[in-house]
């Protein structure tokens, strides 16, 4: 036998292309996520985040480049890589006249897990998942976050190697997100699970290993989430102008390009010592309002991305 | 390679559902009974007497293979319901090639078209109207083949269709054509010639023609079956198996890949 190598990639994607019509929805994408990885794509509506994960997942295929997911290609090996991993959709997957247990029974069988398995297996994330209760209770009669939550469990059934989650927590209440990443978290901790994420919601990047940004079907940016949002510089620097055009364009040369939200324009502030800002409220031809200085977090990173000034 | 065990869980939720949705069972129960006694009773006052068999003793076949092509449709068309509904997205990421989802879904169809031909069977039986001289190996190797038919007819239509919404027209141009222009409620030999052409057409036909085998048994009076026993089996045989093929060619194609997966997966693309 072979030694295993040093990392055994989960995903290993290069130059995937996919094209709707004259739409190029991915263009060129190269994406490596190491086994165990807990890794978050991110970026604007429309900019290829679905497409990547359902090439990735088998169900589209590439219109060129090629992936492989723990070693299989995603389509010479459809078959062979849909066994190894776990997918949740943005859309339930469930059948809403069959129970919480008939779902599990049903989605373990389409694995081929024998009965007795999958009888453990429910009874195990079901505990997880706060859902053991209510294992007989047809699922049209479960809340959105409890029908949620049995998605994922149906997903990770077969205990796959890598799970996808498309914007696991779409459509949820703020308590109801929190429980879905709480039961996410128990999964990860208890099977080292690669997880592959994508969602709008950027706090809940936070607690990636690595996110990366995609804009137009293309990687921008990937990092740790500390690393991104460090790149931005120190502090975010807002400040209110009743002519913000005039100042951004007078402020440019020191602080560079901004972001504009109504009559604020937000700067990138390298340094530490931020009180030389207040100097700007005396400086002559700049009318200030209001001034203010923040840590930048992932939204900041999101939206520098989004407008392509990162 | 084959994979059963998916294929079972399959079958076992068309089973669940059947018992489940009562009305849907009792319907299938009810609308060949009406049609028996109702129709029957009717057009058996009208008709004369022929060979020895009164018309509803000649209607038994037909009620029966009515019941399998109306359960083997609503089990088959469960095939949309579910890319409307989202179980089709647990189907298509599950470890086997896609057309292996109508190799389960047509043999579900099948198996509720025969439970329910079974169950009529056992009704008519408790009503009177089979008896000691009908062959029963052929009877039960025609409800197979017809069901497996049906199953087919079904599993075209469905594999053509897109959503749900056109359930009228599947019931108005397809069901209810298949149905007629065949021999279920009269014999195909004395047919006008273009129905007859359409009846010969119809693979449903020799399904009620190996039944009426099974029930009636060729009469002289040309009220019994209208062809070889052997043809029949032909060419139900045949069209199960072009069906099958052609249901998963289409499915696959749909499926690999663009419009089914984007309906599924909500045409969001982000």
């Amino acid at each position: 036998m072979n030694p295993a190598p040093a990392i055994q990639l989960a995903v290993n994607a290069s130059g995937l292309v996919k094209r709707y019509g004259d739409v190029l929805a991915v263009d060129g994408l190269d994406l490596d996520i190491p086994a165990g990885q807990f890794f978050g794509l991110l970026g604007p509506n429309g900019s290829g985040k679905t497409s990547t994960i359902h090439m990735l997942a088998t169900l589209i295929r590439p219109n060129s480049g090629s992936a492989k997911i723990f070693g299989n290609d995603v389509v010479r090996d459809a078959v062979a890589t849909r066994a190894s991993i776990g997918l949740v959709f943005q859309e339930s997957a469930l059948d809403r006249t069959l129970s919480i247990a008939e779902n599990l029974r049903f989605a373990g069988l389409l694995y081929d897990l024998p009965a007795k398995v999958i009888e453990e297996r429910s009874a195990e994330l079901l505990a997880l998942f706060g859902l053991e209760e209510k294992r007989n209770r047809p699922v049209g009669s479960l809340s959105g976050g409890m029908r949620r939550a049995l998605d994922i469990v149906r997903g990770v059934i077969h205990h796959p190697k890598i799970l996808f989650l498309d914007e696991p927590t779409i459509g949820l209440d703020l308590p109801n997100r929190r429980k879905i990443w709480r039961f996410i978290e128990n999964l990860r901790e208890q099977t080292g699970m690669t997880v592959l994420l994508t969602t709008h919601y950027l706090e809940e990047a936070d607690s990636c290993d690595r996110v990366a940004f995609i804009k137009n079907g293309k990687l921008v940016q990937s990092g740790s989430p500390a690393e991104l949002i460090a790149s931005l510089g120190r502090y975010i620097v807002e400040i209110e102008s009743p002519d913000v055009e005039a100042l951004a364009q007078r402020l440019m040369p020191s602080l560079g390009n901004h972001l504009r939200d109504g009559n604020v324009a937000h700067f990138r502030y390298a340094h530490d010592d931020v009180s030389r800002l207040a100097g700007l409220q005396t400086e002559p031809g700049i009318q200030v309002s209001a001034l203010r200085w923040r840590q930048p977090n992932l939204n900041d990173v999101f939206l520098w991305v989004a407008e392509g000034k990162a | 390679m084959a994979h059963w065990r998916p294929v079972y869980a399959v079958l076992e939720r068309e089973v669940v559902r059947m018992v489940r949705q009562r009305t849907r069972l009792v319907s299938a129960m009810v609308r060949p009974l009406i049609w028996l006694f109702v129709i029957g009773a009717g057009f058996g006052a009208v008709l004369q007497q022929a060979g020895g068999v009164s018309y509803q003793q000649f209607l038994v076949p037909g009620v029966l293979g009515m019941t399998m092509l109306f359960g083997a449709m609503l089990a088959a068309l469960t095939m949309v319901y579910d890319k409307e509904s989202g179980v089709m997205r647990m189907l298509i990421m599950a470890p086997f090639p896609h057309y292996w989802i109508v190799v389960a879904k047509m043999l579900a169809a099948a198996l509720a078209a025969l439970l329910q031909a079974s169950l009529l069977l056992v009704l008519l039986a408790l009503l009177g109207y089979l008896d000691a001289h009908m062959r029963f190996g052929l009877l039960a190797l025609a409800l197979l083949a017809t069901s497996a038919a049906c199953a087919g007819i079904g599993m075209l239509v469905a594999a053509f269709t897109r959503t749900l919404d056109n359930f009228a027209a599947i019931m108005n141009f397809v069901i209810f054509p298949v149905f007629f222009l065949s021999g279920s409620l009269y014999p195909v030999n004395r047919l006008p010639a273009a129905l007859k052409a359409v009846a010969l057409a119809n693979p449903y036909t020799y399904g009620v023609d190996l039944l009426k085998h099974a029930v009636l048994g060729v009469l002289p009076s040309g009220m019994g079956a209208d062809f070889a026993a052997s043809t029949d089996i032909a060419v139900l045989a045949g069209f199960t198996v072009a069906a099958l093929l052609v249901a998963s060619w289409r499915f696959s194609r749909e499926s690999a890949y663009e419009p089914m997966i984007r309906i599924l997966t909500g045409k969001r693309d982000g």
